[in-house]
Order: C-alpha cells, then sequence, then structure tokens
C-alpha cells in the first residue's frame, strides 16, 4: 500500500472535481488498482480537526511513509514570506508543505496553482502565492531549484485549469509502478507524453487552420486562432486528443479559445483572451516554433487557394455548403 | 461546565472552514465560524479587460464554476449598450446552470452530507444497518451508483461547454458552441438516463409521482412503513425522524433569493425575493457588507459593494474570517435551495417549513427537491433548443458605467458588482451563498446564518459533537466561493 496524503492551498478545488470525472478507470477502481491508500484528502476523508494533524505529524516525523504527497493550490507566502496569511493546523500552510515535501518520496503538484502559481498568484498576488518550486516560468518557488523528493524527483507537475483526471491517474500509475523515468521530465518538470503535443492537435477546427478560413464570431465553425484569441497552436497539452468528460469536448470543440491553461505564465497579465491581438494583421503570438516569415508566407498562400467550402463554413454555425467536390 | 470545542479544517466541505464553538452545561453557547484562506480575485480583477472576468472569476470555485459565469456573464450584459440576448444561447446557459446545480445537490447528498449518518454515536437506531449499506461514503451501493451516474450527466456540460469545470463557453450574448441537432439528441438522453437513476435510487418512485406530494403528511405516508424503504430520500426522512434532523439547527428564518434561469419571455423559473413571514421584492441596494469581523481594512465597517473599498489586513485585531458579513436591510439571511423553494411558493418545502422552519432536515430535502424539479424542467428547456437558429448575439460593452450580475448558484444567491472605467475594470466585487450562510458577525454582534443554527443545541457527547457536523453539512458550505 502507498500512503497517498492530499492538501489544498490556494485554489479552487477544482482539481478534485475534475479528478471525480476520472473514467477508464474511474477513481475509486484506479486507487484500487494502484494499491493506494488515501491517508487523507480534504473532500473525501471522514478525519477532520486534530485527527488531520495526527496524521500529517506522524508523517513529517517519519512514524508513517509518506509516498505520495500531493498539493492541488498554490502556496501562500505572506506576508513577507512568513506564510501566516494561510494558518493550516494552527501553523502557516507553507512550514507544513515544506516538512511534508522534505519526506516524500515523490511530490505532485496537481493543477496549474501548485504548478506555478495560476490564476491564485495572478498580479497583484495579493496572497504572495507562490508554485511549490515554480513561480510562472522561474524556477525555485517555495521549495527552492534544488529541491528534490526522497526518489530523487524535482516536484512533478500535472498543471492546467483544472488538471485532466487522466494526467493525474496515469502519472500516479507511472509512479508507483516506477516507470516514471527522469528523462521523461519536460523542461516544467511536467510528464512529457501529456504536455508535448499541442491543443491544437486533433482540434476538428484543423483544416479551418490550414487554409486560414477562421471565424469571425463565437458559435462559427471556423478557425478560432487569427481572430478569437485561441492559444491552441501555443498551449501544450493533449485537450484535443484526449478530450473531457466522457470524451465529449473540448475548449475548441464547445467554440471558445484555448487560453493555454496548463502553461507556466497562465494568466497572462493584460492581455483580452477572446480577441487576437495583431499587428499588421498578423498574430503577434504565433504558432509554437513557427518562424514569423514562413507563418506569413504560407498564410499568405493558403488564403489564396481558401476552398469555397471553408469560406462559407468558417462563418457558419454548422457545414452549411452543399456543393459537390470532384470525385463524387 | 464549559468547553471551546474547535474543529480546523473542516473536512467534506468546499475549501478551509474553521469551527469553534463554546460549550456550556451540553448546549452550544457560542460559535463562531471562519474562512482561513485568501487568494484576492478582487485586487486581481481591478484593470483587467471586462471580457476576462470571464476566465477568472469561474475560477474562484470549482463546483459552482458556471455560477460564476452566469454571474460574471450577467454582470457583462448590464454594462452592455442596449443587451439583447439569443433565445437559443440562454436556454443552453439555462441547462448548464442546471446541470451543474442539481448535479451538486446530488453529490453533495451521498458524498459530503450523508457519511455523517454512520457517526457511532447513531449506531442503535433501527435504519443505521440499511444506511450504512447503501449511503456509506465512496462504498455504499446508492453512493457508487450516484458516483458513477453524476460523471455521465456531466457530459451535458462536455457537450455544451466543452470541459468542466471552468468552461468560457458561457458569454453575456449566449454560448460559444452552436449545438446541433446530434448534440441536442445525446443531451436528452443524458438527461433522461440520469433520470431514471435518480427516481430508482433518490426517489424509488417515478418523479411524476412524487412530484405530485405537495404536503408533510403525503410525504409521510409516501415514505413511512417499515424494513428497508424503497428510495434512500425516504430512507434518510425516516433516519433523521429517529435522529432528530428534522428539529436541529434552525436557521434566522429569513431568506433571500436572485432569482435565475430566464424564461423566452425574461421572467425567471425561480424568482428573485426576499421572504420574512411573507414574501417582498428584493432591491440591491439593500445588500451591504461588514467588515467588522473580518480580515480586511475600509474606512466604514459596512458598505455596499458596488462602493466597497476594503483592502486585506491579516493581523486585524479581533477579526476571525476571511469571509465579509453580508447583510440585507441590515438583517442575517440564510440562502440556498430552502430560499428559493420558499420563495417560488414550494408547497411541501413551505409545509415543511412552516411545520419545523429551516432545519437540518429541511436543508437538505429543499436541495433533493430542487433537483428533482430540475430536472423535469430541463426536459423542457432542451426540446425548445433550435438547431437552425444562433446561439449567441455580440453586444457591446460601454466604456464606463457599473453593473450587476446577480443569479443563484447551488448554494444561494451569488452576485458580481463590476465597474469599469475606459474600458477597464475598476471595481469587481463578489458575494457568494455561503458568505451569506457562513458569514461572521457584524458590527452589531449578530452572528452569521450559520453560527445562529449552531447556537443553542444541544449536544449530546462533547467528545462526538457530531450534531456540529450535521448542522454544517446541511448548509452545504463552500469556502472557496466565500473566501475569494
Amino acid at each position: 500500500m502507498k500512503n497517498l496524503l492530499c492538501l489544498h492551498g490556494l485554489g479552487c478545488g477544482g482539481d478534485t472535481i475534475s479528478l471525480l470525472n476520472a473514467e477508464e478507470p474511474d477513481l475509486l477502481t484506479a486507487l484500487e488498482m494502484l494499491d493506494i491508500n488515501v491517508a487523507w484528502h480534504p473532500s473525501l476523508s471522514l478525519e477532520k480537526g486534530d485527527d488531520v494533524k495526527q496524521i500529517c505529524a506522524d508523517f513529517a516525523s517519519g512514524k508513517r511513509s509518506l509516498d505520495l504527497f500531493i498539493v492541488e493550490g498554490a502556496v501562500p507566502t505572506g506576508p513577507d514570506g512568513s506564510g501566516r496569511i494561510y494558518e493550516f493546523l494552527d501553523r502557516p500552510f507553507l512550514e507544513w508543505v515544506r516538512e511534508l515535501a522534505a519526506v516524500a518520496e515523490y511530490t505532485i503538484a496537481v493543477g496549474t496553482c501548485a504548478s506555478s502559481g495560476g490564476i491564485s498568484a495572478a498580479s497583484p498576488n495579493p496572497a504572495g502565492a507562490s508554485g511549490l518550486q515554480f513561480m510562472q516560468d522561474k524556477t525555485g518557488g517555495i521549495l527552492g531549484e534544488s529541491y528534490r523528493s526522497k526518489s530523487g524527483f524535482p516536484v512533478i507537475n500535472i498543471p492546467g485549469c483544472p488538471s485532466h483526471p487522466d494526467w493525474i491517474l496515469e502519472s500516479l500509475y507511472l509512479i508507483t509502478q516506477g516507470k516514471l523515468l527522469p528523462e521523461q521530465l519536460d523542461y516544467a518538470n511536467r510528464p512529457a507524453h501529456f504536455f508535448n503535443n499541442l491543443a491544437h492537435h486533433a482540434c476538428p477546427r484543423n483544416e479551418f487552420y490550414e487554409f486560414k478560413a477562421s471565424a469571425e464570431e463565437f458559435g462559427q465553425m471556423g478557425c478560432l486562432f487569427e481572430h478569437l484569441g485561441c492559444r491552441g497552436t501555443q498551449c501544450e497539452s493533449d485537450c484535443n486528443i484526449r478530450l473531457w468528460l466522457g470524451r465529449t469536448g473540448s475548449c475548441t470543440r464547445a467554440g471558445f479559445p484555448c487560453t493555454s491553461c496548463t502553461s507556466q505564465n497562465f494568466p497572462l497579465p493584460d492581455i483580452n483572451y477572446f480577441k487576437t491581438v495583431t499587428i499588421a494583421g498578423i498574430p503577434k503570438t504565433l504558432p509554437k516554433d513557427v518562424p514569423k516569415a514562413w507563418y506569413i508566407g504560407m498564410a499568405g498562400l493558403a488564403k489564396m487557394a481558401t476552398p469555397e467550402r471553408l469560406k462559407t463554413n468558417a462563418v457558419s454555425a454548422h457545414n452549411k455548403y452543399r456543393g459537390k467536390g470532384e470525385g463524387q | 461546565m464549559s468547553k471551546i470545542i474547535s474543529i480546523s479544517p473542516f473536512n467534506r466541505v468546499e475549501g478551509d472552514l474553521k469551527i469553534k464553538v463554546k460549550i456550556e452545561d451540553g448546549r452550544v453557547a457560542d460559535a463562531r465560524a471562519s474562512g482561513t484562506m485568501f487568494r484576492g480575485f478582487e485586487q486581481i480583477l481591478k484593470g483587467h479587460f471586462p471580457e476576462d472576468a470571464i476566465i477568472y472569476t469561474p475560477r474562484i470555485c470549482g463546483i459552482c464554476s458556471i455560477s460564476h459565469s452566469i454571474a460574471s456573464s450577467n454582470a457583462l450584459a448590464a454594462i452592455s449598450e442596449a443587451f439583447v440576448p439569443s433565445k437559443n444561447g440562454q436556454l443552453a446557459k439555462n441547462i448548464s446552470h442546471a446541470t451543474e446545480n442539481a448535479m451538486s445537490h446530488i453529490t453533495q447528498f451521498y458524498v459530503y452530507f450523508a457519511p455523517d449518518l454512520l457517526n457511532h454515536k447513531h449506531a442503535h437506531l433501527k435504519y443505521y444497518p440499511f444506511v450504512e449499506k447503501r449511503l456509506a461514503q465512496l462504498k455504499g451501493e446508492s453512493a457508487k451508483i450516484v458516483i458513477t451516474e453524476r460523471k455521465r450527466f456531466l457530459e451535458i456540460l462536455g457537450l455544451i461547454g466543452g470541459k468542466w469545470p471552468h468552461t468560457l463557453a458561457i458569454q453575456p450574448g449566449g454560448i460559444t458552441k452552436s449545438l446541433g441537432s446530434s448534440d441536442i439528441f445525446r443531451i436528452h438522453g443524458i438527461l433522461k438516463q440520469f433520470s431514471s437513476v435518480v427516481e430508482s435510487v433518490l426517489l424509488g418512485m417515478p418523479a411524476e409521482d412524487y412530484l405530485k406530494i405537495r404536503s408533510v403528511s403525503d410525504f409521510d405516508s409516501a415514505f413511512s412503513g417499515d424494513g428497508n424503504p424503497a428510495s434512500d430520500l425516504g430512507l434518510f426522512y425516516r433516519f433523521a425522524d429517529e435522529a432528530g434532523l428534522i428539529t436541529m439547527g434552525k436557521g434566522p428564518g429569513r431568506f433571500i433569493s436572485g432569482g435565475c434561469y430566464p424564461e423566452a419571455d425574461g421572467t425567471p423559473y425561480i424568482p428573485s425575493g426576499y421572504l420574512n413571514g411573507k414574501a417582498s421584492n428584493i432591491s440591491m441596494e439593500k445588500i451591504t457588507e461588514s467588515i467588522h469581523y473580518s480580515f480586511f481594512d475600509a474606512p466604514k465597517s459596512s458598505s455596499n459593494p458596488a462602493f466597497d473599498t476594503s483592502l486585506p489586513k491579516w493581523d486585524k485585531p479581533n477579526a476571525y474570517s476571511w469571509a465579509k458579513a453580508p447583510r440585507y436591510n441590515g438583517e442575517v439571511v440564510e440562502v440556498g435551495a430552502i430560499a428559493r423553494q420558499l420563495i417560488s411558493g414550494d408547497p411541501l418545502i413551505a409545509d415543511f417549513f412552516s411545520m419545523y422552519g429551516s432545519t437540518v432536515f429541511t436543508r437538505v430535502l429543499a436541495r433533493l427537491h430542487e433537483a428533482v424539479k430540475l430536472l423535469q424542467k430541463m426536459s423542457g428547456w432542451i426540446e425548445q433548443l433550435d438547431a437552425n437558429e444562433s446561439y449567441f448575439v455580440r453586444n457591446t460593452l460601454k466604456e464606463r458605467t457599473s453593473g450587476i450580475g446577480i443569479t443563484e448558484a447551488a448554494r444561494g444567491i451569488l452576485g458580481h458588482w463590476i465597474s469599469v472605467d475606459d474600458g477597464r475594470i475598476t471595481n469587481y466585487q463578489v458575494i457568494t451563498p455561503t458568505g451569506w450562510n457562513a458569514s461572521p458577525r457584524d458590527e452589531n454582534e449578530t452572528p452569521g446564518a450559520l453560527e445562529q443554527a449552531l447556537i443553542n443545541t444541544t449536544i449530546e457527547d462533547e467528545g462526538n459533537p457530531v450534531e456540529i457536523d450535521h448542522i454544517i453539512r446541511s448548509y452545504d458550505p463552500c469556502l472557496v466561493c466565500t473566501v475569494h
């Protein structure tokens, strides 16, 4: 049995809510399958108050081994680095996290807030909130750049706002089976195989993207990149491959722009997320790794070749074009 | 004999709640409810584009994120030039909002509330073995069914909102998805499947028959009898009767609702109102928030949210909560499903209220009863969707103005107050349902609704004060909302 302890810092609890939506396998099956004992979880456990203190103290003192230490939500350091703004079990939450991380076999940050600060640390960051080992894209966080859990791993980050239940459970699967190798983590210490895709991959609007046939308004079928602020071509996630809620949807499938919520710098300051900022008609932020000159050239060519079908459908709610194609 | 019991963290509520009660002669003499966490959304939102409130505010809460989207989109609608809604969009908003609220009520009962019924204090009760078999946390027969089926039900939100929590599909002028006939068919089918589960597990009878129950005596005869009851609601009723939950935890007896689910003609399905013996219209000017016992500093100890300039002060002497203390007309009111059902004039809930008041049982019943009614109502909204019509109308925001967005989250009235200047947010204030219910004292030393419900409760065993658990979870507190 591996002991799992989950604590909630500054956040909305949304990653736990998302985790309850897990399927294939569902949460209870997964815990059984992975032989995980939930020592305490704020939303699911029966213990409260002093009993929780005892559980945490037993882990901190080494009386029980803490195999999996999960933090959801950012950790506040205010005021002045003391963390006293948020007291948990009569002490700053910050102190508990540092103490438990020091004895944990694996420390796991679930959600963007725990990973890199997220919404809870958005400017002007009133609570002095931070991620465990990153504050946005700067390494460090509250545990410091050199932190390693007893297994030798840094904090394993599973961001997303919320995080996908598959990302959480599959990471626990790899960890508990000893199948997660250090080289499988990316630059943000995320298990790479979830985050080395783009949200753009498998987006049903891809043909519209290719021909720069863009939606001009919400509710239309075209690509959301050119006008409506979509960051799916920059967002490192597999949302459109994996899909959410019984594989029924994703952000772009529901017609709104991807905000790249798995990114370390989410949320970006001073941005209207629903509008693409352009300079001379060219989006200011280009798709990941695509050089500007190349993008301008390709986009120009694509626009000259846009089929009538895509032009029509891009600005329609449903496939409106009724023409016959060659070869029919 | 006096004893202080302090419970922190209080589990199986959303977020961080600290409860401190003083027990004298086996009775709660004093109670304090504290929100112990703070993020500062009201400071964070300043300077942002108003449209982005729809990105930030749902992230106040992972369990009622659509309610925040609705409140936020209503606030943006209020600051638009001659606002025009989309008919389809409004229906789809109602469907997603009702999905979130109905799911929340049912999950709260099975996952958060019911596990306390298995406290060893109740082990001698006649219905305890049945409760154990069906409602044991994450293990009981019904609990397991509901945990699986709630996920399937949430697929409605996948089809409309892409993901949940924190969809951005809900916008002032409608929704961003154009639901096609395949989507509509699937949404209707998912609703039908979930409704069947609720009928067989929770009600033990067709919803149509259940909704004919309009009085305490009808309810009593529908769910009376010996042996293993055919439904979890019946089982809970008989258990609650034996365990004293029907009269436990009386609230202040005054209620407000902000109204929600606008129908095609704009009339809300759940009306807004203030109820204090008799119902009257609600006026936003009468809402104030006191910061007397909260970790905030402001020139005045109490102000209307439109003019709130309070700033966090973590070391304020005598303060004990990150929640402010909202008051209506200076009074403590209770919010939630019970408030909505009473203000809607629901006969069954009104009869229970007149007989027992607002108590642990009536609050829980109001939530489950409302969930059943919502599932029925949703079917009608789905039938009205028109796959050939648009779901979104673009509206233009004014550059300099202020507005209010009100709705009802699962736990009660939710308000967003916005001011903009030069196209940027200059002030954004949020008052959440649990802000009302779990508020600290105000400057007149009046305790909040939950504090009042705890005070005077008889605690049979000071070493196992489970009465406190029942009362607190009967309010379904959401502290992440409260301490935004």
